[in-house]
């Protein structure tokens, strides 16, 4: 019961945060770096949701991240639906390892992980799409867009914790953190 | 892991190769049900967005405003002369088109439409339109302001269109330089610079073509392609040689980032 109010939590949120990532514009002074708040959401859920659970969650928030960034040229797909999918389980899987922790109040691992999840899912949209148009290109602008959107997200990591904390609490047994330990 | 765990695991992948596995037009129209889902959303916060964006932008004086009237009746003599002018030549343009039987380059339906939102991913450039195939609008149709060519659309919703820029690394255009023979590849760059309009590149050129900085760039409109000939696509601000051929760098004609009405060809008139 407690995972499957997680689940439709999650679900909600991730449809909220793409939504609100329309509106957010990129930061100029990083180079065109984006709070991008799928990821940090998603690594958010990964830490307090059960294994099974985490995967329903990584299955929609990516196909969810597909649909709405699906490139397609020509009749040609540059990535397509279900790579974000398994971007996100994997990610979802390396996040839940950090769930014991978690769940013990050590909620500040939700900041690297924020972090490196997000600038990981850039990094891997990047190679992919490098990949198709056959050939990498490297330059200081990926760095900062890569390195930045990874820095906002950590930075956002515990307001969004503070956020989210106190709707936690109002299920039965606290949904991020365990009293009795 | 426990057997439940990996039984969950491979489902999830399971599910999520069979969806990489279905067709390029089978993506396109799931992206599309899901665009027209999220339209009510997504144009409610770019409302939200502009009304935000606009606060204090738009309280002036009155000798502000007195002096902007003045300006603008002066711009409105200028346009007005200038358009029965183009009227002519189009007339005459028109006519001549028919004797030579180009039919299909003659005159173009322009579709207006209204930039809803802009690109809000990291590595494309695309912006949304309030235009879909309820108004007329297809895939692969040309997008254009009055200054310059836009892009093209992609994904096509009932009441919205995904138009991929010309600065955008994969929206290729045929064109060709004023005043010369030279006709190359024009695209974006892979990353383009954040808070510019951008940079494109005009590939293929003759290795010592007679490119100088400041020449306009020109839809080229190949036999079976997407964009018409003669759209301006931008202006050249350097020539490089490379070992095999010429590369001008071009500046595009219009600002993707400030520019709010666009029109969408949707056929000839």
């Amino acid at each position: 019961m407690k995972a499957g109010i997680g689940l439709v939590a999650t679900c909600a949120g991730v449809f909220v945060a793409l939504l609100l990532q329309q509106a957010l514009p990129a930061v100029h002074a990083l180079h065109g770096a984006r709070l991008v708040l799928v990821p940090l959401i998603f690594c958010l859920a990964a830490m307090a949701l059960p294994f099974p659970v985490m995967l329903v969650a990584a299955f929609f928030t990516g196909l969810l991240c597909d649909l709405m960034y699906l490139h397609v040229v020509g009749g040609q797909v540059e990535i397509a639906l279900g790579c974000s999918i398994v971007f996100f389980m994997i990610y979802g899987s390396i996040a839940n390892g950090f769930r014991p922790l978690f769940k013990h109040g050590r909620w500040w691992s939700l900041i690297p992980m924020a972090g490196v999840g997000t600038s990981a899912y850039l990094l891997v949209q990047f190679a992919m799409l490098s990949l198709r148009r056959e050939g990498f290109e490297f330059d200081a602008t990926l760095i900062w867009r890569v390195l930045g959107s990874g820095l906002l997200a950590a930075v956002f990591a515990p307001i969004l914790y503070a956020l989210v904390k106190p709707f936690g609490a109002l299920l039965p047994q606290d949904f991020l953190i365990e009293r009795n330990y | 892991m426990k057997k439940l765990q990996i039984a969950f695991l491979l489902a999830v992948l399971a599910a999520a190769f069979y969806v990489s596995s279905l067709p390029a037009g089978t993506m396109q129209s799931l992206q599309g049900r899901f665009l027209s889902v999220l339209a009510p959303f997504l144009r409610t916060g770019s409302a939200v967005q502009e009304q935000l964006g606009s606060m204090g932008k738009e309280l002036k004086t009155l000798d502000e405003l007195d002096a902007e009237n003045r300006k603008l009746s002066e711009e409105n003599r200028v346009l007005l002369a200038t358009n029965n002018l183009l009227r002519e030549i189009e007339a005459e343009n028109n006519r001549l088109r028919l004797v030579i039987e180009y039919r299909e380059r003659s005159v173009f339906k322009l579709l207006p439409a209204r930039i809803i939102s802009r690109d809000a991913s990291t590595w494309w450039n695309t912006v949304r339109i309030n235009r879909g195939f309820e108004d007329g609008v297809e895939t692969d149709q040309p997008v254009l302001t009055e200054i310059g060519l836009v892009g093209k659309t992609t994904t096509v919703t009932k009441n919205e269109s995904i138009v991929v820029l010309i600065t955008d690394e994969t929206c290729r255009v045929a064109a060709k330089v004023e005043g010369t023979r030279e006709q190359g590849i024009l695209s974006g760059k892979r990353i383009q610079e954040s808070g510019t309009a951008g940079e494109l590149h005009l590939n293929f050129l003759t290795k010592n073509a007679a490119i100088e900085p400041g020449q306009k760039v020109y839809t080229a409109g190949v036999s079976g392609g997407v964009f018409p000939s003669g759209i301006l696509a931008g202006t050249v601000r350097e020539f490089r040689t490379r070992p095999l051929d010429g590369q001008a760098v071009v500046d595009p004609a219009v600002d993707s980032s400030k520019t709010e009405d666009v029109f969408v060809v949707v056929g000839a008139k």
